[in-house]
C-alpha cells in the first residue's frame, strides 16, 4: 500500500470520529498557539531593541578607544609599580599623537579620529545657552550620523567657519535654560510634527550665524590662533572678535542633523553642535577642564579623552580588537555588548518556548489517548486488515499518519491562532499606548513571527504528534487477528 | 503433492490457571483443487486449524506447509504476504469493515497488494459482479442482507487470486436457502478456477454436498 492510500485511510478514520479528532487537534492548536505567541513576543522584543542596532553595520565597525583619566595619570606619575595597575588591568594607554599614528598603522583600521566634546557657551538667534559642542570628524565614511541631514550639507573643510547643528539644538534653544528637557536623555521629536514640517524648520536655520564664546588667552589663544598658509590667512580664523575677557567666534550654520528617536548609540552623540575638528582641537586647549589641565601639568600630557576608530570591514573587527588588547589600549565596542544581549534573549526565548512546549506536551498526551481509544474501537478492523494481507508496518503507518495529520493540521491552525492572538494583542497594546501617550506615535509591532518560528512550530507539532503515536501505533501493529476476529 | 498440509500440529492456549489444547497433534493433507469439508462439534478445534492454515496463527508445535514450504520460519512480514496472496479467508461473521461500501471493502484487499486506485475500483466491481452483486457496489454492509455480505467477503477473499479459499462456517448466520447459494458460489470457484476449498462447518448435510472428502475433528484430533 503506498503512502497516498495510507493517508486516505488515515483521513477516513479521522473523519469518522470527527468530534474526537477536532478536540484532539484543539489541544495541539492551543499548544502551538502558545508557543508561537510566547516566542514571537520574545523575538519581537529582541527585534525592537536590536533591529536598529543590527541593521547598522556602522555601529559594529566602530571602536571607541578610551584614554586614561586624570586620576589614573596622577597615580601613574606617583609610581608605576604600586598604583599603575595590575596585570589583569593595565593602565590605559595615553592617546597622544604617537598612539594615534600607531593605531592608524594597525591593519584593518580605516581611520582614527579623536573625539572631542566640551561644554561651550553659544549665542544663536538672540539667545545664549550652554551646550555640548563636538568636533565633527573629517572622515564620515560609515558614519551615518553625519549623513542624516534634515537640511543643508556637511562641513566643507576641516577648518572652515562652518558649523553643523542638530535638530535637538533648535529645540533646546527655544526652551528655558535648565528646563528638564534641555539636557540629555532620549530625544523625542515633537509628536505632531510631520517630517515635512521638521525639514522646513531646519531649512530656516541654514545660513544663520552662531557665535561661540570662549575665554581669551591660554595656549591656543588668540595670539596663536591666526594660522595661515604662505601668509594668506585661512577663512576659519577671520571670524574671531576680541572682547573684554572673552572672544566671540562666528560660525555659519550649513547643515542640520536629524536627531533620531531614542538614545543615540554614538559616543559623544550628545553634542548639539558640531564644529570642524581643527576648530575644536584648538578650543580644547583654551576651554579644557582646569583640573584636568592641572593634572596634565603635574603628570604629563594626557592626550585625547577618546578616539573613534573605524574598522574597514566587519570581518576584521575581532582581529583589530585583539590587536588593541595586545597593545594595551582601553576600548569599548558595541559588538560584545550585543552578544550578551543576544544571549539573554536566547534564554528568554527558550524559556517562553518551554512554557508553550508544556502546553504541547499536554496536547501530546491527548494525541496518545485518542490513538489508544481509536485502536480499542477499531481492533476488529485492524484484525480484518491483517487477515486480508495488511502488514504490521502498514497498520503502524496508518496510525502514524493519523497522528501526523492531527499534528500538522493542529500546527498550521495553531500558527494561525498564535498569529491572530499576536495581532489582537498588538492592536490593543497600541491602542492603550496611544491613549496614554497621545496620538502621533509610531505604531509598534510587539511580535515577530520569522519563517523559522512558523516552520519550527509546525514541525515541532508534527514531531510531538509522531512521538505520541509511537506507543499506540506499535500496539495496533501487535493486535492478534485471531483474537480481534473472534 | 499437497498444496496445504498440517503435520503433527498442536496448538495450546495458555491461560492463568490451565492450558487448553485446541489441537492435539493433527495431521491433514489437502491436494490442489480439492474441496475438503472439516466438521466437528463446537470446540473441537476447527477454527484453530483453519486460522493456522490461513497464516493468522502459528502452531505450538508441528508444522504448516504451503506448497511444500514450511510457514514455521516465515517472518511476520512473510506471513502477511502469505495471507495477502496465497490464501483467502471467509468468516461466519463476514468481517467486512462497516464504514466501507462493498466495493471499498473488496478494493482494500487490492490496495494491500499495491493496486492503483482506479484499477482496484474497477477490479472490485468485476469481482462483485462475479458474485452477483453488480447492483450493490456502493452499499454499506449494514445495507446488505447476510447472504449479500457473505458474497462481498467471498469477492474480497478471491481478489488477489489465492490458490486456496478457507471458509470458517460461512453459512452459520444464514438461512438454508442463502447457505446453499453461498456453497454454490464456493463450488463454482473451484470449478472455474481450480481453487482449493477448505470448508469448516458443523452441518453434516452441507459438508457432504460439494466436498471431495470430509475431515472429522474431535477434541483436537482427527477422527478416522
Ligand atoms: N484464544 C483462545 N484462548 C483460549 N482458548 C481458546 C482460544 N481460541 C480457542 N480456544 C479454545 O480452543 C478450543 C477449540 O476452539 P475452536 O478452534 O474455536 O473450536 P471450533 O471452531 O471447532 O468451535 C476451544 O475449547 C476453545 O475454547
Ligand atoms: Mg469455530
Amino acid at each position: 500500500m503506498n503512502h497516498i492510500d495510507i493517508i486516505a485511510l488515515a483521513l477516513r478514520n479521522l473523519r469518522q470520529s470527527r468530534l474526537r479528532t477536532i478536540l484532539t487537534m484543539l489541544g495541539v492548536v492551543i499548544g502551538v498557539g502558545a508557543i508561537v505567541t510566547m516566542v514571537s513576543f520574545g523575538l519581537g522584543l529582541q527585534r525592537n531593541l536590536l533591529r536598529d542596532a543590527f541593521a547598522r553595520i556602522d555601529l559594529f565597525t566602530s571602536i571607541t578607544i578610551i584614554g586614561p583619566g586624570a586620576d589614573a595619570l596622577l597615580a601613574q606619575s606617583d609610581g608605576r609599580e604600586e598604583d599603575g595597575g595590575t596585570p589583569e588591568q593595565p593602565p590605559a594607554r595615553v592617546l597622544d599623537a604617537a598612539a594615534l599614528a600607531e593605531l592608524r598603522a594597525i591593519p584593518g583600521v580605516r581611520y582614527v579620529q579623536p573625539q572631542i566634546t566640551y561644554q561651550g557657551i553659544v549665542r544663536y538667534a538672540g539667545r545664549t545657552r550652554r551646550i555640548a559642542v563636538g568636533g565633527a570628524p573629517d572622515n564620515i565614511d560609515f558614519n551615518p550620523r553625519f549623513n542624516d541631514l534634515l537640511a543643508g550639507r556637511y562641513l566643507q573643510s576641516p577648518s572652515s567657519a562652518e558649523i553643523l547643528i542638530t535638530e535637538r539644538f533648535l529645540a533646546n534653544m527655544q526652551r528655558r535654560p535648565g528646563s528638564p528637557r534641555s539636557g540629555g536623555g532620549p530625544f523625542r521629536p515633537a509628536p505632531l510634527k510631520s517630517d515635512e514640517e521638521r525639514r522646513r524648520e531646519a531649512e530656516t536655520a541654514i545660513g544663520q550665524t552662531l557665535t561661540l564664546l570662549t575665554l581669551s588667552g591660554g595656549p591656543g589663544g588668540p595670539a596663536e590662533s591666526t594660522e595661515s598658509v604662505f601668509g594668506i590667512p585661512l577663512p576659519g580664523n577671520s571670524n574671531t572678535i576680541n572682547t573684554a575677557g572673552y572672544e566671540e567666534r562666528v560660525f555659519q550654520v550649513v547643515g542640520v542633523l536629524r536627531t533620531g528617536e531614542g538614545i543615540d548609540f554614538m559616543p559623544g552623540g550628545n553634542a548639539l553642535a558640531w564644529l570642524p575638528f581643527a576648530e575644536v582641537e584648538r578650543l580644547r586647549q583654551v576651554q579644557g577642564d582646569p583640573l584636568r589641565q592641572l593634572g596634565e601639568m603635574i603628570a604629563g600630557e594626557s592626550g585625547y579623552q577618546n578616539l573613534e576608530l573605524r574598522v574597514a570591514d566587519l570581518s576584521q573587527v575581532e582581529a583589530v580588537r585583539e590587536e588593541l588588547r595586545r597593545r594595551g589600549f582601553n576600548f569599548f565596542s558595541i559588538s560584545n555588548q550585543l552578544e550578551e544581549v543576544r544571549r539573554v534573549f536566547l534564554i528568554v526565548n527558550a524559556s517562553l518556548a518551554l512554557i508553550g512546549g508544556l502546553a504541547l506536551l499536554v496536547a501530546s498526551f491527548g494525541i496518545s489517548n485518542t490513538m489508544i481509544m481509536s485502536i480499542r474501537e477499531r481492533t476488529r478492523e485492524i484484525g480484518i486488515m491483517k487477515a486480508i494481507g495488511g502488514s504490521d508496518g502498514e497498520i503502524m503507518r496508518i496510525f502514524f499518519f493519523e497522528a501526523g495529520l492531527i499534528g500538522l493540521a493542529g500546527g498550521v491552525l495553531g500558527l494561525i491562532a498564535g498569529w491572530g492572538v499576536d495581532r489582537l494583542a498588538n492592536l490593543l497594546a497600541n491602542r492603550w499606548i496611544a491613549r496614554q501617550a497621545g496620538q502621533g506615535l509610531r505604531q509598534i509591532d510587539f511580535f515577530s513571527i520569522p519563517w523559522y518560528l512558523a516552520a519550527g512550530a509546525i514541525l515541532f507539532a508534527l514531531l510531538v504528534s509522531l512521538i505520541a503515536a509511537i506507543y499506540p501505533a506499535r500496539h495496533a501493529a501487535k493486535v492478534d487477528p485471531v483474537i480481534a476476529l473472534r | 503433492m499437497s498444496i496445504l498440509e498440517a503435520v503433527n500440529v498442536t496448538r495450546e492456549y495458555r491461560m492463568k490457571a490451565e492450558t487448553v489444547r485446541a489441537l492435539n497433534g493433527v495431521t491433514v493433507r489437502i491436494a490442489p483443487g480439492e474441496f475438503v469439508s472439516i466438521i466437528g462439534t463446537s470446540g473441537s478445534g476447527k477454527s484453530t486449524l483453519l486460522n493456522l492454515f490461513g497464516g493468522l496463527d502459528r502452531p505450538t508445535s508441528g508444522e504448516i506447509r504451503f506448497d511444500g514450504r514450511s510457514l514455521s520460519t516465515a517472518s511476520s512480514r512473510e506471513m502477511s504476504r502469505y495471507r495477502l496472496e496465497s490464501v483467502g479467508m471467509i468468516f461466519q461473521s463476514f468481517n467486512l469493515i462497516p464504514t466501507m461500501t462493498a466495493r471499498e471493502n473488496v478494493a482494500l484487499a487490492l490496495a494491500f497488494a499495491g493496486a492503483g486506485r482506479q484499477v482496484r475500483l474497477e477490479q472490485a466491481a468485476e469481482l462483485l459482479t462475479r458474485v452477483g452483486l453488480q447492483n450493490r457496489l456502493d452499499h454499506l454492509p449494514t445495507e446488505l442482507s447476510g447472504g449479500e455480505q457473505q458474497r462481498v467477503s467471498i469477492a474480497r477473499a478471491i481478489a488477489n487470486h489465492p490458490r486456496v479459499l478457507l471458509a470458517d462456517e460461512p453459512t452459520g448466520n444464514l438461512d438454508s436457502r442463502r447457505a446453499a447459494e453461498i456453497l454454490e458460489i464456493l463450488a463454482g470457484m473451484r470449478e472455474a478456477d481450480g481453487r482449493t476449498i477448505i470448508l469448516v462447518t458443523h452441518d453434516q448435510q452441507l459438508a457432504t454436498r460439494h466436498a471431495d472428502r470430509i475431515v472429522r475433528l474431535r477434541d483436537g484430533l482427527v477422527e478416522d
